[in-house]
């Protein structure tokens, strides 16, 4: 009887060792990143400056998708990365969220205008349907495909280790 | 006096239901998803208990989705694919969760035999 007490109090400790050992060792490299491949959702909104309707039609090729607004004030400072990013010609297309038309384009004139196209989203639908809970985020889109998603401020590092393995194994960009 | 009034009572008139549905059965069905739904934005809370953004645009359309007669688990299940699986506050029940569902029973039945065999001994 002894015995199996001694095996009970000595098993606890071992489980809870072995519990928080493969808790803590599992490779996850960032808590507001995630790999879930999805086709881009059907839309239908207009762009932020003429206000043209655009749809998944006029996406195409490798490109980046990020999720910001004139009232964030994480994307105003994430916003000098999306212009080194332009300059080293990634597409990003942008979706304007929950914003005003006008605030938006004041934003851009302002700060300098990194998009390759902006969609504006005032209600956020097409934000919805991508499985955004808010701004800045940023998605990484192969053929049509989002293989990608970063919830929060992207910069230098978080490119390196969330994004370029990705870019590296899929050969994007070239 | 009169005024002051005729503006509260208008302030009254002028408040509708924010979501609308075709029957009381509908409306049921919605306030039960949103208390079943995690808030995509929050660590802890329902979806009615929130008012982000995204769950503000999240209950319009699981209230447009259920006018659109889809069932409890094609809700759950848009939700489920834009916002994990986490979003739900019961876990479904497939071949990632039996662990989950299960260890409470497996542990009773543990601790019954351990109990049946000290007994003995």
């Amino acid at each position: 009887m002894k015995i199996l007490l001694k095996i009970t109090v000595l098993l606890i400790p071992i489980i809870f060792i072995f519990m928080f050992f493969f808790l803590l060792t599992e490779k996850k490299p960032y808590p507001g990143a995630d790999y879930k491949e999805f086709p881009i959702p059907n839309f239908n909104l207009e762009s932020l400056y003429e206000s043209e309707p655009l749809t998944n039609v006029d996406l195409r090729g490798d490109y980046i998708i990020n999720i910001w607004a004139s009232w964030c004030i994480t994307c105003r400072i994430e916003h000098p990365y999306l212009m080194n990013l332009k300059n080293k010609r990634i597409p990003i297309i942008g979706i304007n969220y929950k914003d005003e038309r006008y605030d938006a384009i004041e934003w851009l004139g302002r700060y300098g205008d990194p998009y390759d196209k902006i969609i504006y989203d005032f209600k956020g639908l097409l934000a919805l349907d991508l499985g955004v809970t808010g701004a800045p985020e940023t998605f990484l889109v192969h053929d049509g495909v989002i293989v990608a998603h970063y919830q929060g401020e992207i910069n230098n590092s978080i490119w390196s280790d969330v994004f370029d393995p990705i870019i590296k194994e899929k050969e994007m960009f070239k | 006096m009169k005024f002051i009034l005729i503006i509260l009572f208008s302030i009254n008139l002028s408040s509708g239901t924010l979501y609308e549905f075709s029957s009381d059965e509908d409306e049921k069905r919605f306030n039960s998803l949103v208390k079943d739904i995690r808030c995509p934005k929050c660590t802890a809370g329902s979806l009615a208990s929130s008012n982000a953004p995204v769950s503000e645009d999240l209950k319009i359309k699981i209230a447009e989705m259920i006018n659109q007669k889809k069932s409890d688990e094609e809700i759950k299940s848009y939700v489920v694919s834009r916002f994990g699986t986490d979003s739900l506050y019961e876990p479904e029940f497939n071949k990632n969760t039996y662990i989950l569902w299960f260890s409470p029973f497996i542990f009773l039945l543990i601790s019954l035999t351990i109990f049946l065999f000290r007994k003995r001994a």
